[in-house]
């Protein structure tokens, strides 16, 4: 009997493990990734939260397995853009033309990052000084530069939680969840790279709801004298020689507060990248520009099956927001219940 | 002669201004009593302070106060404490907020 097949699309954390668990499981994985290259956003990130591990680490680690396993097939640079059933299998079609056929589907398309530009009044991309959580990590990269002088030993430096999520402006009302602990994590490794630098955290909640999480903000408070501020951000306007002033409600104080700043760093949340249309025997794999929805799997809370219709399964965070623990351990999960489904047993 | 608005009266500059720069009682405060420092505003301080409802009295405004530089307003408003220590039991953060109450009316 010839082996089961599978195929994955999505190369990034959640693609890369369930590839990992599958191939564990005994079945042939077909590895698709859109980009040039696989690990998604992580082979952007420099260091993870809590643990401060270089964020390479994890991504060589999950690619070692990948490559080193001789039943996972990885090809980059194609873009799955539908599914078609065909007996009891799904078709994988790319560009109107079948790429691939597999037993089972996983889709494991990720999150795309808020486009900080949207919300003006912080003027990303009119600003240099102004830049995105994900551009900050780059910097930490050493892939950009400092927007300030390089002479500039003690930065003013202010990060601002939610921008893009729990705005009903922008159409996001969840809490993408990660930003918080983002922004701590940022904060800390700013401290570190200049001890003499003074950072604000403008805050609405401090959600840290990890393991090790509220144990790093009590740290960046105390040992790294990071400057939490609740109050969102009204505005951000240039102050001169490329500095930005920033004002806000002080709301612990019920005042209005303003600051100069060297650079400002905008904690951007997740949004949807794909969209399934689900029909009867196809699934349409849309991207949307500004307004797609996460992936919804009914029943989700009761544990039912992480899958849309039979046999096509869903996994990580295109299924909403979610941490890199989190990702990783739906993977396993999604692996297991496709399993059950080949054997029969769901 | 009085001043004359036009429907409405302006206060004084009440915003504040942290481009101006820290006082240095500020930091010899911190190195006081760190733990200042790990204060998170949750309001169990002055939800359990005896002298909160007879005078204006909230720990953790001293501290908002603090961090905002505004020493002046902060030292004033120390003085309602009676050192009875009833927040500091109840603090979730282990902020030592009678010695820091204490260094506070002292500036």
């Amino acid at each position: 009997m010839t082996k089961q097949k599978v195929a994955i699309i999505g190369a990034g954390p959640a693609g890369l493990q369930s590839a990992v668990s599958l191939a564990e499981l005994g079945y042939e994985v077909d590895l698709y990734e859109k980009k040039s290259r696989p690990g998604g956003h992580l082979a952007e990130w420099h260091v993870l939260f809590p643990d401060m591990q270089p964020a390479g680490e994890l991504l060589d680690s999950l690619m070692q397995k990948v490559l080193a396993h001789p039943q996972i097939r990885l090809e980059t640079g194609v873009n799955i853009s539908g599914l078609e059933r065909a007996g009891n299998s799904w078709q994988l079609i790319q560009s109107d033309s079948v790429r691939g056929e597999a037993d089972a589907v996983v889709l494991a398309s990720g999150f795309k990052l808020f486009e900080a530009s949207k919300k003006e009044e912080y003027g990303h991309g009119i600003y240099p000084a102004v830049i995105s959580s994900a551009e900050l990590e780059a910097i930490f990269n050493r892939e950009k530069e400092w927007p300030f002088e390089k002479t500039n030993k003690s930065p003013k430096i202010g990060l601002v939680h939610c921008v893009g999520s729990r705005d009903a402006k922008c159409g996001n009302l969840y809490c993408s969840k990660a930003c918080c602990i983002t922004a701590v994590k940022q904060a800390i490794e700013l401290k570190k790279t200049f001890p003499a630098s003074e950072v604000y955290c403008f805050y609405m909640d401090m959600r840290m709801f990890g393991l090790g999480y509220e144990e790093l903000y009590h740290k960046a408070q105390l040992d790294y004298k990071v400057h939490f501020i609740r109050g969102r951000l009204s505005e951000a306007s240039p102050s001169g020689a490329g500095r930005i002033q920033v004002k806000a409600e002080d709301t612990l104080m019920g005042r209005p507060l303003k600051l100069t700043l060297d650079m400002l760093v905008l904690m951007v949340g997740m949004t949807a990248s794909v969209s399934p249309e689900v029909k009867e025997n196809t699934v349409e794999l849309k991207e949307y520009a500004n307004k797609g929805e996460f992936v919804k799997i009914p029943g989700a809370v009761i544990g039912a099956a992480q899958w849309l219709k039979p046999g096509l399964f869903v996994a990580g965070a295109c299924k909403g927001p979610a941490t890199l623990p989190e990702v990783l351990n739906d993977a396993r999960a999604t692996a297991l219940d496709l399993r059950n489904y080949l054997s029969g047993v769901l | 002669m009085t001043k004359q608005y036009f429907g409405f009266s302006v206060l004084e500059q009440r915003s504040v201004n942290l481009d101006s720069e820290m006082p240095a009682e500020l930091e010899s405060l911190y190195q006081k009593e760190p733990s200042l420092r790990a204060c998170i505003a949750c309001g169990n301080c002055a939800a359990v302070c005896s002298a909160g409802h007879f005078a204006e009295m909230q720990f953790y405004r001293l501290n908002v106060m603090a961090r905002r530089g505004l020493l002046h307003e902060m030292v004033g408003k120390a003085a309602a404490c009676m050192l009875c220590g009833r927040c500091q039991m109840s603090c979730p953060r282990g902020v030592n907020i009678r010695h820091a109450v204490l260094m506070m009316s002292q500036l």
